[in-house]
């Protein structure tokens, strides 16, 4: 912990050098509030309701999308991976539409699906589907081959033998591959409201500068990166729970 | 190639179904128009040339964030990696800065820096820091200490070892978070021109869009599509020739 003191302490100066440049007049500029009113219009917006509405609104597309995204993209990648004609079938495309840069999606989805909470819901289902997929794949493909030929030579029935054997296998790489698309659909959420419609937490930061007004703007960027690091490490916490027996496993081996 | 047949009848099966599914109007055909029309609208922007000037400045504008990202998160990647009192001391400030949704700073550097290209090459340089920062170093403590001690026996100095032998070594990783850089680039890039719609071809895209002239915005997507596409295949091959030693 004494090793991070020097750090913390550079970030307690740069926080201080922030608040100084304004309390002593080194900046005069209403985009550059000084800590303490970022800090005081955080407060306030959240005690007030307003900016726990808007965020809320965002994180409950933002979870639609991502469990709609996830449920996909395991299910198509587990298929890849256990049969070959399915893999033959899909994997040029998905290596196809796999770069393709989610913002470029929005225009042409606005079309379809609207301004609203569809659109967003989907581009951020788009956006968790490939790294889902992707790992899902490299996760079952794992799986050593004689586990599924014992799973035959007892005649277990297949659905239990994915259940039970590819499933498992191949968690670690599924939740790795989780992981990312979380950190990736909040920030698609806040992309699609920032482009399209006037809801959530997007909308929020975009409106805020139109208006001039900095304080709120910055506040909500601080709210975001608090939920991204929050999500992050609940996320981390529930992985290292579910797959404690993949790390005692790799300790004896 | 082969393997691609089935791939390939899977795909032009999908967009077949589509073209009839809109022409008959199963779906709408004023939002859902025929892959068929979509592919003219693109060979026309193609050979009309109508793509370069957006494209050129997208692409300049990439690039110009994404190396300066890319160096910046190099130098410091390398330091914090091999000196544990720099990494000590950035650490925190990493942490506290690396989770913020870079998009989400498009305002405040809008309200900073204007609506121009120094606003666009900030951004995307911004986003292209830290998966290149986190793999740098990531990447330099990984090399076997055991080479960096050899190579001091046979009289190496620092800067002998951090070229001879910590770059090559560490070289995957950091391609690794460049190839995720350039990818979170172009997303980037692209929606810092929607915003500003000044020019790019994520400024066209949004005013197809806004004029609601479906299949031009289609078409321009596929125009991104392929960008994106090749940038990610001209990567790999960088990628494959700079590291061609290392199997993996």
């Amino acid at each position: 912990m004494t090793s991070r003191a020097a750090g913390i302490v550079l970030v307690l100066a740069l926080l201080a050098l922030w608040e100084g440049s304004v309390r002593f007049g080194l900046v005069h500029s209403a985009n550059w509030p000084a800590f303490s009113t970022v800090l005081g219009a955080l407060y306030q917006n959240v005690m007030d309701g307003a900016l726990l509405t808007v965020i809320g609104s965002s994180m409950w597309r933002m979870l639609c999308g991502y469990a709609l995204g996830s449920i996909v993209g395991v299910s198509v990648g587990l298929a890849i991976a256990l049969y070959r004609p399915v893999r033959l079938a899909l994997e040029p495309t998905i290596e196809l539409l796999r770069p393709v840069p989610i913002t470029a999606l929005v225009p042409a989805l606005i079309f379809v699906f609207g301004l609203d909470d569809r659109l967003k819901i989907v581009c951020v289902a788009v956006a968790t589907f490939f790294p889902v997929v992707v790992n899902t794949v490299s996760g079952a493909a794992t799986v050593d081959p004689i586990y599924l030929q014992v799973t035959r030579t007892f005649g277990i029935p297949r659905s239990m033998a994915i259940r039970r054997v590819v499933l498992p296998a191949a968690l670690p790489f599924i939740l790795a591959g989780l992981r990312t698309s979380l950190a990736i659909a909040l920030v698609v959420t806040v992309i699609a409201e920032m482009l399209a419609g006037q809801q959530g937490i997007g909308y929020y930061l975009v409106s805020m500068q139109y208006a001039l007004r900095a304080p709120e703007m910055y506040a909500a960027i601080i709210l975001l990166t608090m939920v991204a690091y929050t999500l992050n490490r609940l996320f981390l916490m529930w992985e290292s729970r579910l797959i404690r027996w993949a790390r005692t496993r790799e300790l004896e081996a | 190639m082969i393997t691609l047949i089935p791939g390939a009848l899977f795909l032009f099966a999908v967009l077949g179904v589509v073209e009839v599914a809109s022409r008959t109007g199963i779906v709408n055909g004023a939002v859902i128009p025929p892959p068929s029309m979509v592919a003219m609208i693109f060979l026309q922007i193609v050979t009309s040339g109508a793509f370069v000037a957006p494209l050129l400045q997208t692409l300049e504008l990439l690039f110009a964030g994404y190396l300066t990202g890319c160096g910046l998160a190099l130098l410091c990647g390398i330091l914090m990696g091999s000196f544990r009192p720099v990494y000590n001391l950035f650490e925190p400030l990493t942490e506290l800065l690396r989770p913020i949704p870079k998009p989400a700073l498009l305002p405040a550097l809008i309200l900073f820096l204007g609506l121009g290209s120094t606003m666009k090459v900030t951004v995307v340089a911004l986003a292209a820091f830290f998966p290149v920062l986190i793999n740098t170093i990531q990447g330099t403590r990984s090399v076997d200490v055991t080479m960096i001690d050899t190579a001091r026996t046979f009289g190496y100095g620092k800067a002998q070892i951090l070229w001879r032998i910590v770059l090559p070594a560490a070289a995957p990783y950091y391609l690794a978070g460049m190839r995720v850089s350039l990818a979170i680039g172009l997303v980037v890039i692209v929606m810092a021109e929607m915003l500003t719609s000044n020019g790019g071809v994520g400024a066209t895209l949004i005013d197809m869009q806004h004029e609601f002239k479906v299949r031009q915005t289609y078409g321009w997507l596929a125009v991104l599509a392929l960008t994106g596409f090749s940038l990610n295949a001209l990567f790999t091959w960088i990628e494959r020739r700079l590291t061609f030693w290392s199997a993996s």
